[in-house]
């Protein structure tokens, strides 16, 4: 360890850190640009210019490495100096967008202009002209006249996504960001680009004129498409979730998630979910809450024994399975619990940086449950119960991002062959929606709205907490369990807009606005 | 969809062992394929090379577009390049320029003459000031010591030489 | 000033340009001198002859041979021909007359620091020499002065050319190695320092075209030698190319601390008739502008000039007289590190762009009172804060022709003409 003072304060750092390293460990602010702890130093924005005693010169923070005894200062009149010209040549060429631009509200160059600037600008000649409104690639929008060639993006698909679809061409300041026409940004991580762009030049277009930040409160919690559960903050409001950005966790995810997760916000807004419990008989529906709905189907449950089946997916928490699986245990009277595999062939996969092929956050939860309950059903036997009328009530949970499970209307099909059947699920579906016989549609919350745990492809435990309410009367799978019993809900899962960054009215940070990370 | 000559893929082969990696031999190649492909490189060009060089395209494609002697536009047979920094601006290098833009018929530079034999560029600084005005025509030996009227002479004798006369 | 003549005494002989021709004047010999010594005598004579960089920084060339470390590792050694510094043109002419002077000095210089690869970037436009000296090394490799055992040596090494495209930051050491490592010409950060990772990685040590030949004759005459021309802290001759406004217009090699009005006046007959000498740019583009009094007391070399605020550089000298008008000649400056910015550092990417647009308006008569205190500021602040001098390099001529000649640029702003030479000025006479 090394010992340096930093504006004043004494810290000690690891040998081999640099400048900007110590500067963020110890979250004391510093401008900059190009520099992302996730990626290889650039140093081409000049703007982390420090003083170190001894030497005359400005030296860039990410490239100096620290010295035991360093004095190093970033707030001195000469240092200051230095960062506003800098920020000055970043913005002489920028077009005024910020009233149309996605990134206003969360930008590098407005950030770093209020804590660093906040001059008159001296520029009076034509500013240089690029493409804008550039189709990237089927996720990402590129505005050239908005980049400032940090080459963050350049960076990411050489070390990161090992792609090479970015390229920065042309020299000077005719120097634009692009793809070579026919091979455009299409790998699974691309949308990384746009979290690291420090400006609105690499823009979501999922996300593209949706809504303004500042209106979006951000939550942290774990992302359910896969078994990696990558950490993810989600960005919300009243009317629902926006969209995800990933959470550093250096035993996880690193600083990264894949575009695939990023879609699963969808499937947790209103115009993706159940939105109440439909009880369907004798080709007549009849609506109610899912409270209501469940308690009915206890009242059959109890006791009913073997003949009632119970298939689950990897969509739950550990809290759930293990109320579900203890009910069905003592109180139902049935063994017959059975494990649903999405997709047996690619289960195992693993794309090499972050994706898995089997997409539930908590199949290892579920396995270790079923060990524990000594359930050990195949799922050869649910078919042969089901053809010879053996089970004769079936419960069906999940599963949850019905889009990666390819089988799901076949599966719906082959489940609809029970006498009775429960599914209890957070999306909505045709597939269910067609259902004919005695079905009992519960709708469930989704991993925004409850709290428990996910265990990861590597027995990791990772918590989540309700961030949001979106669907009124949604229950958890524990809520389910006590709903069969009768027994009115606690009133423990009460949401509350839960956001640890949440300052004021609840604004959403980035690394320019805060200086402590937001990594 | 362009190819590369049976000489030209023996060309490229060669030189991607010729240096440490094969990504030194970029330039050498871009100046060949160039050459094949009537005096610029089109984004064919740049497919073409990163399938036979096994290099992604985008790389090519920055090399291609960072360094001026690549043309990522077409050209004239005579690709005029004059240079017109310090010395040779000093001495006329620009106004030369455009008295040879004029009897060529191009009304500005990097555009072709209607004849398809002439394209103008001003260019920065070749490395021959003491013989200023100059110029080069495209990667031949440079034309020296020019005044206004042989530079316009050029043209003319160059447009009679192209037409067979 | 026969007897200083090293590097240029057989330039008038078309033979020395062939591999029999230099060995029949002399040769190659200096080369078996130096094979029989150690590689470690070679680098204290050269530290001790006081030779400096020629092609612009002038940094000790023995000093940069000792940073390489005792690791172990492959060492290269890369000849920088790229030679696009305004007004230089020196390199050039040893190239086309005599380049197995720059092949010797090679494989002796490689041999002293242990490289067993070298190679020499050429300006892609040198198509010319570029020829010719492909034929040299085709030569020097059939008589084994290049290639294995090297006259029997033992010392092991190769010699290849690599051809530029076309851009001015390939002569920046770091951003020639880029441009060798087949990326775009961007120079690196330093640390780390190419001599101790360079090219791939690896210990490499740059040096100019002119250095490498000089080589030879710290060899041959020993430091001591050496040092019988030049002053104490710019020892030696050195080439120096000389345009403009002079009536012999060339290469010629003088002793450093040579005077620069004697350059002008007897090797380069002077001025045209009834001119008076103006200003002089005595280093290539990015040295300041020196006035007509200061060329009088100028002597050539390193010392005097970096006294005077401006550099000797790579001895490009552009002779201005009375006849010129200096924002004019500012203009083709600006237009040119604009022009050649890599883009990498903003400051410098935004800064060359944003002066040459201030200057292009003064220039077409669209100058505003506020125009020449902002070029200084924008100048002062591109300097020291980029990755490569190339910031510096553009703000430099900026600085000196503004402050030199406020003048002729607050005249310009207020008439929207020129100072000197009225409406005929290029941008105003051709839209």
């Amino acid at each position: 360890m090394l010992k340096c003072t930093l504006n004043g304060r004494e810290v000690e750092v690891k040998e081999g850190t640099t400048i900007i390293e110590a500067f963020y460990q110890n979250k004391i602010d510093i401008a900059h640009y190009c520099w992302h702890p996730g990626l290889s130093i650039a140093g081409v924005c000049r703007l982390c210019m420090v003083e170190i005693e001894g030497n005359p010169r400005l030296q860039i923070a990410c490239n100096t490495v620290v010295t035991e005894g360093m004095k190093v200062n970033n707030q001195s009149a000469k240092v200051k100096e230095a960062v506003k010209w800098g920020l000055d040549f970043h913005l002489i060429n920028h077009p005024l967008d910020c009233p149309i631009c996605d990134q206003a509200g969360e930008c590098g160059l407005q950030d770093q202009y209020m804590k660093y600037g906040q001059y008159d600008s001296e520029m009076a000649e034509a500013k240089q002209k690029k493409h804008k409104v550039v189709d990237l690639g089927p996720r990402v929008v590129l505005d050239s006249e908005r980049c400032i060639l940090c080459s963050r993006c350049v960076r990411f698909t050489d070390e990161v996504s090992k792609t090479n679809e970015l390229g920065i061409f042309n020299r000077g300041d005719r120097a634009e960001i692009g793809t070579f026409n026919g091979k455009p940004l299409n790998n699974k991580y691309s949308l990384n680009t746009v979290d690291i762009c420090p400006v609105g030049a690499l823009t979501s277009k999922d996300f593209r004129f949706r809504q303004r930040v500042w209106f979006l409160k951000d939550a942290e919690t774990v992302c359910t498409g896969c078994s990696t559960g990558c950490n993810i903050k989600v960005h919300y409001n009243r009317e629902g979730l926006f969209r995800v950005k990933p959470v550093y966790n250096a035993e996880v995810n690193g600083h990264w998630m894949c575009d695939e997760g990023r879609d699963v916000y969808k499937f947790v807004n209103k115009e993706s979910r159940l939105l109440d419990a439909r009880v369907v008989s004798g080709g007549k529906a009849e609506h109610m809450t899912a409270f209501e709905a469940a308690k009915r189907v206890g009242e059959k449950l109890k006791g009913a024994g073997k003949s009632v089946g119970l298939v689950l997916t990897g969509s739950y928490t550990v809290e759930e399975y293990e109320a579900i699986m203890s009910y069905f245990k003592t109180e139902v009277g049935t063994d017959r619990v059975f494990h649903w595999i999405n997709n047996p062939e690619s289960f195992e996969s693993f794309d090499g940086l972050l994706l898995r092929g089997d997409r539930n956050p908590n199949t290892r939860g579920l396995v270790q449950a079923l060990q524990k309950h000594g359930f050990s059903a195949q799922w050869k036997e649910l078919t042969e119960a089901l053809s010879t009328g053996s089970i004769q009530t079936l419960v069906v949970a999940g599963p949850e991002n019905q889009v990666w499970f390819p089988d799901f209307k076949v599966k719906v099909a082959e489940l609809a062959k029970a006498t009775r059947l429960v599914w209890m699920t957070s999306g909505k579906s045709s597939a269910l929606d067609e259902l004919k016989g005695e079905v009992t549609l519960i709708p469930l919350k989704s991993y925004i709205e409850k709290s428990g745990t996910f265990v990861n492809h590597a027995g990791r435990a990772q918590s989540i907490r309700p961030v949001t309410s979106i669907v009124k009367g949604a229950l958890s799978l524990t809520e389910v369990v006590s709903a069969f019993r009768g027994e009115a809900l606690q009133a423990t899962e009460v949401v509350v807009g839960r956001s640890e960054n949440e300052i004021g009215r609840g604004r959403i940070h980035n690394e320019f606005t805060l200086s402590r990370g937001a990594w | 969809m362009f190819k590369l000559s049976e000489d030209g893929l023996k060309y490229v082969k060669n030189e991607l062992t010729r240096y440490e990696t094969k990504q030194s031999a970029i330039i050498r190649c871009l100046y060949r394929a160039q050459d094949e492909n009537g005096g610029w490189v089109s984004p064919e060009v740049i497919q073409h090379l990163s399938e036979v060089m096994e290099i992604p395209a985008a790389q090519i494609e920055e090399v291609a577009t960072f360094y001026t002697m690549f043309n990522k536009q077409k050209v004239g047979r005579y690709h005029v390049q004059v240079c017109c920094t310090l010395t040779c601006g000093m001495l006329g290098g620009r106004e030369l320029t455009d008295a040879m833009m004029k009897e060529a018929g191009c009304k500005k530079t990097g555009e072709t003459s209607p004849d398809g034999l002439f394209t103008f560029s001003k260019v920065e600084c070749l490395g021959s000031c003491d013989t200023a005005p100059m110029l080069q025509i495209n990667r031949d030996p440079y034309i020296e010591s020019l005044s206004t009227e042989k530079a316009v002479q050029l043209v003319r004798d160059l447009r009679a030489k192209a037409k067979g006369h | 000033m026969a007897e200083s003549k090293y590097l240029t005494e057989h330039y008038g002989k078309p033979e020395y340009q062939t591999l029999e021709g230099y060995k029949k004047l002399g040769g190659y010999q200096v080369l078996e001198k130096a094979l029989k010594m150690q590689p470690q005598q070679i680098i204290d004579e050269v530290k001790a002859s006081g030779l400096r960089g020629r092609g612009g920084a002038g940094f000790a060339t023995g000093v940069k041979w000792g940073f390489l470390p005792n690791n172990g590792e492959p060492r290269y050694l890369l000849c920088n021909a790229d030679e696009s510094e305004p007004g230089t043109f020196k390199d050039r002419l040893m190239m086309e007359r005599a380049p197995h002077q720059l092949i010797e000095g090679m494989i002796i210089s490689a041999f002293a620091i242990k490289a067993k690869k070298a190679y020499i970037y050429i300006r892609g436009e040198y198509t010319g020499p570029a020829a010719i000296l492909e034929k040299a090394i085709a030569e020097a490799k059939a008589a084994g002065y290049i290639g294995k055992n090297v006259l029997g040596s033992g010392f092991d090494m190769e010699l290849d050319l690599y051809i530029g495209a076309g851009a001015y930051i390939c002569g920046e050491e770091t951003g020639m190695i880029s441009s060798l490592e087949g990326l775009k010409g961007q120079p690196k950060l330093k640390p780390p320092f190419p001599a101790v990772q360079g090219y791939l990685r690896k210990p490499t040590i740059v040096n100019n075209v002119e250095t490498l030949a000089a080589v030879t004759y710290v060899i041959r005459d020993g430091a001591a030698g050496f040092r019988k021309y030049g002053t104490e802290k710019s020892a030696g001759t050195k080439l120096f190319s000389i345009s403009g406004n002079v009536n012999k217009p060339g290469t010629y090699e003088v002793p450093l601390g040579y005077k620069l009005m004697d350059l002008i006046n007897i090797e380069c007959g002077g001025l045209k008739p009834g001119r008076k000498l103006k200003a002089v740019v005595p280093g290539g583009s990015s040295a300041p502008v020196i006035n007509a009094e200061e060329c009088e007391r100028a002597t050539l070399d390193y010392e005097c000039l970096a006294q005077m605020g401006t550099m000797l550089g790579s001895g490009a000298i552009i002779v201005i007289d009375d006849s010129n008008c200096m924002v004019d000649v500012l203009s083709t400056i600006t237009h040119f590190y604009h022009h050649e910015s890599c883009g990498q550092c903003t400051p410098c990417r935004e800064g060359t762009g944003w002066m040459e647009k201030i200057v292009h308006g003064i220039v077409h008569g669209e100058g505003k009172p506020g125009d020449l205190d902002l070029l200084l500021k924008i100048a002062d602040n591109m300097k020291g804060r980029t990755i490569c001098a190339l910031s510096d390099a553009a703000a430099l001529p900026v600085l000196s022709f503004v402050t030199k000649f406020r003048d002729e640029f607050e005249y310009f702003i207020r008439e929207k003409k020129s100072k000197v030479r009225g409406g005929q000025i290029y941008a105003q006479m051709h839209a």
